[in-house]
């Protein structure tokens, strides 16, 4: 501490006024002989001891008020480095940059960093003066457009004052540059950003620089003050259909991100599914890692879609600790079955044992509806009412019904093929190859010619199957459902067709190709090259006939696009199909509702929620003709954070623009002056206050 | 008439202001005498209106079936003990007529009243002095007056000092051996032993009328000062530094206390307790004495 004026410290000799101040007051106390002093010494010895502490306290106020008085008149002072920008006074144009992403919610220190922010801002916007022509650019995706400079500083205060972190991520580079767009247009010489932001890495990632050299000055007020701001975040969450789990069973797969330089250990993670907890879990991640954590579940009964949630326990910003989905059970699977041998012993029909596996014990829940026909019937069948066509030992059909069956798998349907003793490959090649990935070539059998103890030694089976492909999901490694499975005979394939993404997902132990699945158009083929009931395999009384032959179908029901998952993220729009309602409503998790009717439903196939501006799900309520109104579970979706927002990593000093004046990204900071007068001053004041309120007492 | 002690004190000697204060008590009274219980009976006489109740002949009634009043007559000479307290706290002055000089002129107004009786009066002085001042009972015509001189000499001394009323109690007892007296006690009873209370009882049970004027200064009951305050004792050297507004409800209870403690001690005792405040007309206190005594009594 120094002063201006040392001299005025000889006031200090002051200090012995009050002592003798006090020493006459007691001098000056009234004197009255009396009589009955033996009753006052009675009396006064209750009080004598709060009275002598009240003594001592005043005259220890009066003997700091006589070195209080004396220190500012003193004018002591202290220097100190300063930790915000340098701000100039006076005529001058300046924009503030604020970063109030959602990252923003981050508490440090008992508060947000918008709340740090915005002290930083309300301060200098202070120091400005009120000639300085200034303006608040919101540095989140989407903020609203600043158009102008304002000298209105009090509504900018306000405006400041009631700024409040946004769902969405930080977008600095652009705020950056429509701050120097404001200041371009002003008239003034000294132009400032001020950039007031933790400047984490994925607000400000490399690129170019917002403005060129000769561009406004930048200061930079870092709130996060150098100190690390580690964080978790549930960044991914996805839900699919789980066989394993029964016919409503889910998984749920989320990733957990730990953006920080320590390692966690026993990350809680819980899932909740239609708002009840079903599952918790815990996890250990290093500085960085992202970790995959999956999860089954179950459909609640009697409900085709759920809202489901992953949490992990909540941390210095909880907004990110938490992501939803919404999972949906697929509509039941319409399946025709194209019968090319019918018989009327059913055990001999070539698709007993495929209806069987599709609809074990014929109940509703198998997930499939079947239809079958016997090949001349396709003229009369819509194929639009099916997601799945299988062509079971069928005989080549005639170009017509190829070309239609064709287009329909182009827009997206799924055809599974599978040969038998009606099948020539010479018809086909002629015909069907619009619907093959390959063509066909005679079958083996491996039988031929064999002593009947030989068959079995001679039989093909399946192996090296795709194990990560969905069609394959069920099945263990070794899955001797399956590879136990004895072929007898199998077609051969020649040149492959003109369909695209071919692959091989199984073949036999002689290297033939057992499954082949490609792409027509929105559509997807399986070729399966053995029959689908029992005259050339065993399959169909094994394991994992049944199995394989839903999940074969739901695989090719699968159109594109369509996921279990229904999620967007903050900022996004959701397109809505109208379903011919008369009134739809989006209701937010923040309970905002927006509605389509009138002109903006009518007519129109789809609609378009505008953008989701809160993470959590989002309810669709629906009105129809009959005016009966219900939530439209189908149409509910989902919206979550960006997980780019969650890195809290520092951005390098290299990513600043470097202009103008310097500001405080480099060098040291300047020494600041720091007059400590008016607090002595106001401890004086305090003091006087303390003593008038003693004296009152003693009196 | 009130007779204001301040302005009484403005009078001139001591013998003036006790004639003032007797003949200002006793003015339209018929009949002014001061007696003790030491009397004789007389003789009978018919009951009338306006005689005391208690003096009526119980067995004269059963027998003759009328009421007879027995009449009584004093012993030849009374003999009365005036002791004056002149202790330092006795100095004590407050607003009004220091306790001392309120108390000897109240006993001058006795002595005078005594003095015209023809009765016997002495006086015992006690105090801060290496000796109290003693007077004899006589019943002279010069007497009075030498008995008010050494009065006055008592308020005019300015000695203050500690003596407890108890020891010279006790001496008034041997001074009047076995011959009945009537002894007034003129103090304020602060007695540190608190022996006081116990030596007038000790008195009355030999058969003395005690009379005790309870001589207390209004400030002494209120405490009415402001600001912080130094007390100094008037007895020994103790002083005490206080603010009184903190402690005055305390040491009112105090005081309320002690006075009516020793009210009732006295009165249990057979004393004839009078709490004599020093701002009361000195006519009232002597008037208060002798109505308590049996006369004077108000002419029909």
């Amino acid at each position: 501490m120094t002063f201006l004026a040392p001299l005025m410290l000889l006031g200090l000799a002051g200090l012995a006024i009050p002592v003798v101040l006090h020493l006459i007051g007691r001098r000056r106390a009234r004197v009255v002989k009396f009589a009955a002093l033996a009753f006052l010494i009675g009396s006064r010895r209750k009080t004598s001891r709060r009275l002598q502490l009240r003594e001592r306290a005043l005259l220890i106020v009066r003997v700091l008020a006589c070195i209080a008085l004396p220190l500012a008149i003193a004018k002591p002072f202290t220097s100190c480095r300063a930790r915000g920008p340098t701000v100039q006074r006076g005529p001058q144009a300046a924009v503030f940059v604020i970063d109030d992403s959602f990252t923003s919610g981050y508490r440090l220190g008992g508060r947000s960093i918008l709340a740090r922010e915005v002290e930083a801002a309300t301060r200098i916007l202070g120091q400005l003066g009120p000639e300085a022509e200034v303006a608040v650019v919101r540095a989140s995706e989407g903020a609203p457009s600043v158009t102008e400079l304002s000298r209105e500083q009090l509504r900018l205060r306000d405006a400041l004052l009631d700024l409040e972190p946004s769902a969405r991520p930080a977008d600095l580079r652009r705020a950056l540059a429509r701050a120097a767009q404001l200041l371009d247009g002003s008239s003034h010489k000294q132009k400032t950003v001020y950039l007031v932001s933790p400047l984490t890495v994925n607000a400000l990632p490399a690129g170019d620089a917002p403005w060129a050299a000769d561009g406004p000055a930048l200061e930079v007020v870092d709130v996060r003050g150098g100190a690390a701001l580690p964080n978790l975040a549930v960044t991914s969450l996805t839900v699919t259909p789980d066989p394993t789990a029964g016919p409503r069973g889910i998984a749920i797969v989320a990733e957990i991100v730990n953006h920080g330089p320590t390692p966690v250990a026993d990350v809680p993670v819980s899932v909740e599914v239609a708002g009840a907890v079903v599952a918790r879990g815990q996890l250990d991640l290093a500085p960085g890692e992202t970790r995959g954590k999956r999860f089954l579940a179950t459909m609640p009964a009697e409900q085709r879609s759920a809202p489901v949630a992953v949490s992990i326990r909540a941390d210095a910003l909880p907004t990110d600790d938490r992501r939803h989905a919404i999972a949906r059970l697929r509509d039941d699977v319409r399946v025709l079955l194209v019968d090319g041998d019918a018989r009327a012993d059913r055990h001999e029909d070539e698709v007993f044992y495929l209806e069987a596996a599709l609809r074990p014990g014929d109940r509703g829940e198998a997930g499939t509806v079947v239809t079958k026909i016997l090949p001349d019937d396709l003229d009369d069948v819509d194929l639009g009412a099916f997601d799945v066509v299988v062509l079971a030992n069928v005989a080549a059909l005639p170009s017509p019904r190829v070309e239609a069956l064709a287009a329909w798998l182009r827009s997206g349907g799924g055809l599974l093929v599978a040969p038998g003793d009606h099948v020539d490959p010479a018809a086909y090649e002629a015909t069907m190859l619009p619907l093959l990935p390959q063509s066909l070539r005679d079958p083996i059998d491996t039988a031929w010619g064999a002593a009947p103890d030989e068959r079995a030694a001679r039989a093909l089976h399946l192996t090296k199957w795709e194990a990560d492909h969905p069609i394959f999901a069920p099945f263990a490694e070794d899955a001797p459902g399956l590879a136990d499975a004895a072929f007898t005979k199998v077609m051969l394939l020649g040149p492959t067709t003109a369909t695209t993404d071919r692959r091989v997902l199984a073949r036999f132990t002689n290297g033939a190709a057992a499954m082949v699945l490609a792409t027509v158009g929105d559509g997807q083929v399986l070729l399966y090259t053995s029959t689908i009931d029992r005259d050339w395999n065993d399959l169909p009384v094994l394991p994992g006939y049944l199995p394989l032959m839903q999940e074969s179908v739901r695989f090719l029901a699968r159109r594109r696009g369509d996921t279990l998952t229904k999620s967007i993220l903050v900022g996004q729009g959701q397109g809505l199909p109208t379903l011919e309602l008369k009134k739809l409503e989006v209701r937010g998790p923040d309970g905002l509702t927006t509605v389509f009717e009138g002109a903006r439903l009518d007519g129109r196939p789809t609609v378009r929620f505008g953008a989701a501006e809160r993470p959590g799900v989002y309810r669709v309520i629906g009105t129809d003709g009959t005016g009966a109104t219900r939530d439209r579970d189908e149409l509910a979706f989902a919206a979550n954070l960006d997980p780019r927002g969650s890195d809290l990593s520092p951005a390098p000093p290299s990513v600043l623009p470097v202009s103008g004046a310097p500001g405080t990204t480099g060098g040291k900071a300047p020494l600041r002056r720091v007059e400590l007068w008016h607090a002595v001053a106001a401890a004086l004041l305090a003091l006087l206050v303390l003593e008038s309120i003693l004296i009152q007492q003693k009196r | 008439m009130k007779l204001d002690p301040s302005l009484l004190a403005k009078l001139g000697s001591l013998p003036v202001k006790a004639r003032v204060i007797v003949e200002s008590a006793l003015s339209g009274m018929h009949r002014a005498r001061l007696r003790g219980s030491s009397v004789e009976f007389a003789e009978h006489k018919e009951y009338s209106p306006g005689d005391e109740l208690r003096h009526i002949d119980w067995k004269a009634l059963a027998k003759l079936d009328r009421y007879y009043v027995k009449q009584f007559e004093q012993e030849s000479q009374l003999t009365v003990y005036l002791v004056l307290d002149a202790s330092g706290s006795m100095r004590f002055a407050g607003a009004g007529l220091p306790k001392v000089e309120y108390g000897a002129l109240a006993l001058a107004a006795l002595a005078y009243l005594v003095s015209q009786q023809q009765d016997k009066v002495g006086l015992y002085v006690f105090g801060p002095r290496p000796a109290p001042l003693h007077v004899p009972p006589r019943a002279k015509g010069t007497h009075l007056a030498d008995l008010l001189a050494v009065l006055d000499a008592a308020i005019a001394d300015p000695t203050t000092g500690d003596d407890s009323p108890a020891d010279a109690l006790d001496r008034i007892g041997e001074l009047a051996r076995r011959r009945r007296a009537l002894v007034v006690l003129a103090s304020d009873l602060f007695d540190p032993d608190d022996r006081t209370v116990t030596a007038l009882r000790r008195l009355r049970a030999q058969r003395h009328d005690v009379v005790a004027l309870h001589v207390v200064a209004p400030e002494e009951r209120t405490l009415p000062y402001e600001g912080l305050t130094m007390f100094e004792g008037l007895e020994g050297d103790h002083k005490l530094l206080a603010n009184p507004t903190a402690i005055r409800a305390d040491y009112v209870a105090r005081m309320d206390a002690f006075l009516a403690r020793t009210a009732d001690e006295l009165a249990a005792g057979g004393v004839d307790y009078h709490l004599t405040p020093t701002d009361r007309p000195l006519d009232q206190t002597l008037l208060a004495v002798l109505t308590a005594r049996g006369g004077p009594r108000e002419r029909r």
